[in-house]
């Protein structure tokens, strides 16, 4: 199996082959990997150095690489073969979802509202504070939700943008 | 005592004994003053000491226990409504020969707010009238957000401290905060031992102290030591105590409060000075003297702090609630962990965020510096997001690095760059990322319809 993997603004190919041979940009790589904590963290040696990594989080996925801090990304080819086609329009679209539960305050727009990157979109209260939920991009409000007043679940979708 | 949702903390399983006080509601348990003081009594326990969040500022609360025939492990009620009381700490530092930052009486209505704010001038701070810490404070630069800001500071100083009631004061541009903790037993002996910087602040709420402060010298240690024993003269402070200041860009300084209680950041000068600011609490609780005078008291070398919180930087350093699914905590020479996070934790959303402070000690900033890098990137916590990639950023910060930063620091944060990590780091990490979202695919296509044995059969062949 193909993957695309960005971690910030590197992009890189690897393949992971039957026999636990992996080929990074049509590289055969000498890795040595060892799962050292189940599903969270690797040793992984390349060339005779070692390094750490250990899955800070899945969704969105964070890496801690030897103490530093990655963003990133995996896509296997199927999902690349997809996005090239029909499903290019509906990746286009960005759903803002609130990080724990909470009560939702007061909403700063209405559906069909332009906002820029970092406007406010909704004030929820979680933890005794009261939280901004900011536009993670500048685009329209196709999609609210839920209403002001209301309590929300984690994890649950308030609002979706598209960006023009 | 613990709350519900707190059965299996931290604090539970390592007490000699605990006791539960009743639902996960703050106002059910961890603010159930009543509640509180009989678990106490039931306990046989002689004293309670309020640790630094809930009740620990609450004057009633100190009168209740003393009524109830117990110790408080802190200042007397009546010194703390006081100094509670933020406007009537302000006109005792006035009358101590402290200066006050311009500003107002408690305020009734956004409108008499209008009129203050266009004397004063902008910007301006809107704070509440009966409690400190940062929570249901805002910062107004214009009249047009004066509104939205008095309601919802109103409404965050009713939720942490049960009254509405706010004042406002001009806001110090480019200030940092400082402030110096004090010590005094009941025959009004006050001693100041030093202060800490804690101007790396996102939305007033601390995130990495230091001392000695970057931007202190002696004159100004001993200047705002002397300020702050008056303050404590004139209020008849008893116990540990902290008088919080901001120091200008010319070294000119303001009182701003004084936290009744023990800070978070005590540790970073219980580093520096060798001495246990909770033992020394019970000690003047228990009415001993204090054990040294003015003199006595040695700072040596410097000290950091870092409040690992679960809160994403990568998403405006909002909370994030999960379960702890693997963590390591730093360790060595220099390196102290105080923390409350264990692997198979689940990170409560009901309280505050903070979930460990990492402080690091040398012989100099650049040797706690160096030390707490070397904890910082040594730290792993996977499972939920928290604060540290901010407190990595910040430690190879060249204006951190430098002492140079303010209040204003966190805004830094939003133009950092990705790290510099190597080729063969970067070819580990896509292999890692690989790896954990097929076993993660793996484990969600397993975890649906089959039954438990046929899973762990199937998983343990996956292995």
């Amino acid at each position: 199996m193909r993957y695309e993997v960005t971690l910030d603004d590197r992009r890189i190919r690897v393949e992971l082959g039957e026999d636990a041979r992996f080929t990074l940009e049509d590289r055969v790589v000498a890795a040595d990997v060892c799962e050292t904590v189940r599903g969270y963290q690797w040793s992984i040696t390349v060339d005779g150095e070692s390094h750490e990594i250990t899955v800070v989080t899945h969704d969105p996925l964070r890496l801690d690489v030897d103490g530093h801090d990655v963003r990133a990304s995996v896509i296997d080819e199927r999902a690349l073969r997809a996005r090239r086609g029909t499903g290019a329009a509906r990746a286009e679209r960005v759903e803002i979802r609130v990080p724990m539960p909470g009560l939702l305050k007061r909403l700063h727009v209405k559906e069909g509202d332009m906002v820029e990157r970092d406007a406010p979109i909704a004030t929820l209260e979680a933890m005794k504070m009261e939280n901004e939920l900011v536009a993670p991009i500048r685009g329209r409000v196709t999609k609210l939700k839920h209403v002001s007043g209301t309590k929300i679940e984690g994890g649950a979708v308030l609002a979706v943008l598209v960006p023009e | 005592m613990y709350s519900d949702v707190d059965r299996d903390a931290l604090h539970v399983r390592t007490a000699d004994a605990a006791y539960p006080i009743g639902a996960a509601a703050p106002r059910e348990s961890y603010l159930n003053a009543a509640r509180i003081i009989e678990v106490a009594r039931r306990s046989g326990a002689d004293a309670i000491h309020p640790g630094y969040g809930f009740l620990s500022e609450n004057a009633d609360f100190a009168q209740a226990v003393v009524d109830a025939g117990l110790v408080f492990v802190g200042p007397p009620a009546k010194v703390q409504r006081l100094l509670g009381e933020k406007t009537a700490a302000r006109r005792l530092a006035r009358e101590a020969d402290v200066p006050v930052a311009e500003g107002t009486e408690p305020l009734t209505d956004v409108g008499a707010a209008k009129i203050a704010a266009n004397r004063i001038g902008y910007p301006v701070l809107l704070k509440p009238a009966a409690g400190g810490g940062g929570k249901g404070m805002r910062t107004v630069k214009a009249e047009a957000e004066l509104e939205s800001a008095w309601g919802a500071a109103t409404g965050e100083a009713t939720t942490a401290f049960g009254q509405a009631a706010l004042y406002l004061e001009r806001a110090i541009p480019h200030a940092r905060h400082v402030e110096m903790q004090i010590i005094a037993d009941r025959g009004g002996n006050v001693v100041w031992l030093g202060e800490r910087d804690c101007s790396v602040q996102r939305r007033h709420q601390k995130l990495i102290e230091e001392t000695p402060g970057p931007s202190v010298d002696e004159a100004l240690r001993e200047r705002l030591g002397a300020a702050a024993v008056r303050i404590a003269n004139g209020a008849g402070y008893e116990n540990a105590g902290t008088v919080e200041f901001l120091v200008d860009g010319s070294g000119k300084f303001y009182f701003l409060e004084v936290n009744t209680r023990l800070q978070v950041e005590h540790p970073i000068t219980e580093m520096v000075t060798g001495l246990d600011l909770v033992a020394l609490q019970l000690r003047i609780a228990a009415g001993e003297p204090l054990p040294f005078a003015q003199t006595d008291v040695v700072r040596a070398g410097a000290a950091i702090e870092c409040r690992i919180t679960a809160e994403d930087p990568y998403a405006s350093f909002l909370p994030a609630s999960g379960v702890v699914a693997f963590m390591r905590e730093p360790a060595g020479p220099g390196v102290r962990v105080d923390s409350a996070m264990y692997p198979g934790m689940t990170v409560p959303n009901e309280y505050d965020p903070l979930l460990a402070k990492v402080i690091a000690h040398g012989h100099d900033r650049m040797e706690a510096i160096a030390r707490m890098r070397r904890a910082l990137e040594e730290m792993r916590v996977a499972g939920i997001p928290t604060s540290l990639p901010f407190h990595r950023f910040a430690l190879f910060d060249s204006d951190f690095n430098a002492g140079r930063y303010d209040t204003g620091f966190v805004a830094r944060w939003s133009q950092r760059v990705a790290p510099d990590i190597s080729e063969g780091a970067a070819s580990a990490a896509a292999l890692a990322a690989v790896l954990a979202t097929r076993a993660r695919g793996e484990r969600r296509a397993l975890a649906t319809s089959d039954p438990p044995w046929a899973r762990a059969a199937r998983e343990d062949a996956l292995r």
